[in-house]
């Protein structure tokens, strides 16, 4: 791509036409050019006019659903004083085939008891890490892209049209919700306050089907909050689980579930 | 600290309910900014107003781009969860707070259509889509609105392939390539026209940032 098209892109990416391998190279480039900066700015001003054209009034039930959802979430420091972890992010996303909600889980402080929308408050989180993602993989290549791609998946199941959400509780305490979408024949388990996995085990997935049989799905990373994209297909599976299993995990689950939802 | 000399800044102004989406825009901006600063420090009444300043064009966006209304007020929800958790990343440096949500909101309805599309529905949706945006169906205050005539007119001014290719990709999601094949233009006229077109906008409107 010579210099001239690049500089071309300006208005596309503006109106969020590019694709996104086209937009993080355009950023990429944005980092080292302040005209296209300056010209992004100005048109996306001008895009946002265009916002004024189909102004409509929402149902009343939006505003109330905003800010019940608000209430469940911390807003983020400012970015001088919260340097991204982007290595702890690559190595337990490679590691275990996820994509822990790092803002989430790296909070320090205790989270508050009210959460029933708990799980807009993680759906919030993941499109956080999803843009951050994006922006990274500039500097990142490769490793990131693979989280991106993990990212986008899981967005696409959490916001298909179709996606079913079944909740339930771990007998460790925590709480799991596993978000199907037949159209996409893709499932995530998110589970929230995960009871770190005792020495030397891990938290295996299952599909589970009503003659008993369990297929592993993956693993749940050792984090107190995460999204996993589960493995293979949903296919006939009538349930999800997750056991305790030693590291590296089993053929078949060898102990109780400690989560068991129908799906 | 930057917040704090914009919160002094700030017009102590009663809450203004903006169900037109109109208003006037340098003020609205100047309020924004600073119950955006407000908001990152965990305001929730501020941010409330920032809902009842900006949800009919924050819900218009998305429903033009997403066109079911369910799913344009997930969208919507989606959107000010992030705006709200975000708020103290925002930089007015960068533009307005307004081209600042209004970017959250669009991005998350194309990927929202892009995401969960077949072509077939694609396609039902361009045809849905027309010439242009449905102006009749826009409720008739909202119309009336001072500020939309200005954007209407606007549009206006645009070449026809320049109009389209805007409306296409901002209005319809649609990306640069699919633009391309939908118009029947070849890519890199497709990109110089989204150019071409969002500076003659720019330029007609006076909204340089």
């Amino acid at each position: 791509m010579t210099n001239a098209d690049v500089h071309a892109l300006s208005g596309a990416y503006a109106l969020d036409s590019l694709d996104a391998a086209e937009a993080a190279a355009f950023e990429e480039h944005l980092e080292s050019c302040g005209s296209c900066r300056d010209e992004v700015r100005s048109l996306r001003e001008a895009a946002g006019a265009l916002a004024l054209d189909v102004a409509e009034t929402p149902p009343a039930s939006l505003r109330s659903s905003v800010l019940a959802g608000i209430s469940q979430v911390r807003p983020l420091p400012p970015v001088a004083s919260e340097p991204a972890p982007p290595g702890n992010l690559v190595a337990e996303t490679e590691a275990a085939s996820s994509v822990p909600v790092h803002e989430m889980a790296a909070a320090r402080e205790r989270r508050t008891r009210r959460r029933s929308p708990w799980l807009v408050g993680v759906a919030a989180a993941l499109a956080v890490v999803a843009g951050g993602a994006v922006v990274r993989s500039v500097q990142l290549d490769r490793e990131l892209a693979s989280v991106s791609d993990q990212v986008a998946a899981v967005s696409a199941v959490l916001t298909a049209p179709d996606a079913t959400t079944t909740t339930a509780t771990m007998t460790t305490g925590g709480r799991a919700a596993v978000v199907s979408s037949e159209s996409l024949g893709s499932s995530v388990l998110i589970v929230d306050d995960l009871a770190p996995a005792p020495a030397g085990r891990t938290y295996q997935i299952w599909y589970l089907s009503d003659s008993g049989a369990a297929v592993s799905a993956g693993f749940v990373p050792d984090v107190r909050r995460s999204a996993v994209l589960l493995q293979g297909d949903l296919g006939a599976a009538s349930g999800i689980g997750v056991t305790v299993e030693p590291e590296g995990g089993s053929s078949a689950p060898t102990t109780t579930p400690v989560l068991a939802v129908a799906v | 600290m930057r917040s704090e000399s914009l919160m002094r800044m700030e017009p102590d102004l009663p809450p203004t309910p903006d169900p037109s989406g109109g208003g006037d825009p340098t003020r609205l901006a100047t309020r924004l900014v600073g119950l955006l600063a407000r908001s990152s420090r965990g305001d929730e009444q501020a941010f409330a107003e920032i809902y009842d300043l900006t949800t009919a064009r924050v819900f218009g966006l998305a429903r033009r781009v997403v066109r079911d209304p369910a799913q344009a007020e997930e969208v919507a929800q989606e959107a000010y969860l992030e705006i709200w958790h975000q708020s103290a990343r925002f930089d007015p440096a960068r533009g307005s707070a307004l081209a600042w949500m209004l970017t959250i909101v669009h991005r998350r309805s194309v990927d929202r259509v892009r995401a969960a599309e077949s072509s077939h529905e694609r396609d039902r949706r361009y045809a849905a889509l027309g010439d242009g945006p449905e102006y009749d169906v826009v409720d008739e205050a909202v119309t009336a609105n001072f500020e939309q005539a200005r954007v209407r007119r606007a549009l206006g001014t645009l070449t026809d392939v320049q109009r389209e290719a805007v409306t296409l990709a901002y209005y319809g999601g649609y990306t640069h390539r699919e633009v391309s094949d939908l118009l029947g233009v070849p890519l890199g006229t497709v990109k110089t026209r989204m150019r071409d077109g969002l500076i003659r906008l720019r330029d007609t409107l006076g909204v340089e940032a």
